[in-house]
């Protein structure tokens, strides 16, 4: 299940905030705002689709960088949600 | 030091802008300035430093409202017309508008939020307040007021915000049309209102308020434009006011609909990102922490890397190549 859910979730973030970058464009702890990877439309788009992939409810008290702005938080984020 | 360093010499200032704007009519070979009367104190200090720079004969004051603008927007833009005793046009946008579909376009997606919603209710779109206090990420939610003042929100998709702010821009590029109408009907340059704090994070519409011939108060923030504001006789209404982009039929400020903090904390922490001034320093002056500053930071850096591109003229292969 980790190992799924990162690939869904890396797959997700190239795809549709670098979707003409290379390889690699970005590392599991980089910051998608720091890198400019992410802006308010995006914030909405990644909502969307990990509420909509996972079946989870994002409430807005929740919508911080500190569960959303790397892969690895990201992750976290989805697994705790997931598990609840 | 910090806390002072965006004090103006307002006289110096205005003589200043003042020659810019002589400069550069003269340089685009035009007769004068249309100024888009707002309501606000940007363009009430232009259509004042026009007047300055040009005679009260060779500015036009165009007040453009719609159905869902302040009433006070007009009256303000009047009274402040009055005062500097130039000519004025006022052109209803509300018919062009809905012959583009602006309302239209934009109710239909508020619909599939709230399907009972009727030309009885009002809308804003916001960010969540106070950056400084919170951390957050810029989550746009949608704020719809009944005609019995029942009040509902809900977080907007991608889609969705995206729908509804290209319809909202169409308000301002409407006014760009009308402001180009008159303006080569006459001769007359168009005079921008962006200032500085705006333009360094893309708080205007690229080919709306962005679409104009010069711009005489990008080089000043917003609390140096009240200062010159002040200096140059706006009148109190409007210096009172809050500034809003009164594109939305429930009032918005402009903070909460965008800068998520108070002008004179912005600004100053503009200048700090812009300068580079070290961390340490404006923490001890501003009395911040250094994870609120980083945090304004990352937010002054994410919008203006989002609005570059309305910044810059269109890139071109000769221009990519450096030719």
């Amino acid at each position: 299940m980790p190992e799924d859910t990162k690939k869904i979730l890396k797959d997700f973030i190239r795809d549709s905030f670098l979707p003409f970058a290379e390889e690699n464009p970005f590392e599991d702890e980089d910051s998608f705002m720091e890198k400019g990877m992410i802006n308010s439309t995006g914030v909405l788009e990644l909502l969307q689709f990990i509420e909509e992939t996972f079946e989870i409810t994002v409430e807005d008290e929740e919508v911080i960088p500190d569960n959303l702005d790397s892969l690895n938080k990201l992750v976290s984020f989805v697994e705790r949600k997931t598990n609840a | 030091m910090l806390k002072n360093v965006l004090t103006l010499d307002c006289k110096q200032q205005a003589e200043r802008i003042c020659s810019f704007i002589r400069r550069q009519t003269q340089a685009l070979k035009r007769e004068g300035a249309v100024v888009g009367l707002s309501g606000g104190v940007d363009s009430a200090l232009i259509a004042a430093l026009c007047v300055e720079a040009l005679g009260k004969d060779r500015v036009l004051g165009l007040i453009l409202p719609e159905k869902e603008s302040s009433p006070d927007s007009c009256k303000f833009a009047e009274k402040h017309a009055l005062k500097l005793d130039i000519n004025t046009e006022t052109v209803e946008i509300t018919s062009p508008l809905e012959a583009f579909g602006t309302y239209k376009k934009r109710d239909e997606i508020i619909k599939q939020f709230f399907p009972e919603y009727n030309k009885d209710y009002k809308i804003k779109i916001v960010l969540p307040p106070d950056l400084l206090g919170q951390d957050a990420f810029n989550l746009f939610r949608l704020i719809t007021k009944d005609g019995k003042g029942n009040i509902r929100s809900v977080r907007l998709n991608k889609a969705a915000l995206n729908g509804i702010v290209a319809a909202t821009n169409t308000k301002q590029r409407m006014r760009m049309l009308h402001l180009y109408f008159y303006a080569e009907k006459k001769n007359y340059l168009v005079g921008g209102t962006t200032n500085k704090s705006e333009n360094m994070q893309g708080f205007f519409v690229k080919y709306g308020d962005g679409g104009v011939d010069i711009e005489p108060i990008a080089h000043l923030f917003k609390t140096q434009v009240y200062q010159l504001a002040e200096y140059m006789g706006v009148i109190r209404e409007i210096i009172e006011r809050k500034p809003s982009p009164d594109t939305y039929s429930l009032p918005v400020d402009d903070e909460e609909f965008f800068f998520r903090m108070p002008f004179d904390t912005l600004d100053l922490l503009l200048y700090a990102w812009e300068n580079k001034l070290p961390l340490a320093d404006i923490c001890a002056v501003m009395e911040l922490s250094e994870e609120q500053v980083k945090r304004a930071f990352r937010d002054f850096t994410a919008k203006s890397n989002a609005s570059r591109h309305a910044r810059k003229m269109p890139p071109t292969l000769e221009a990519e190549n450096g030719k």
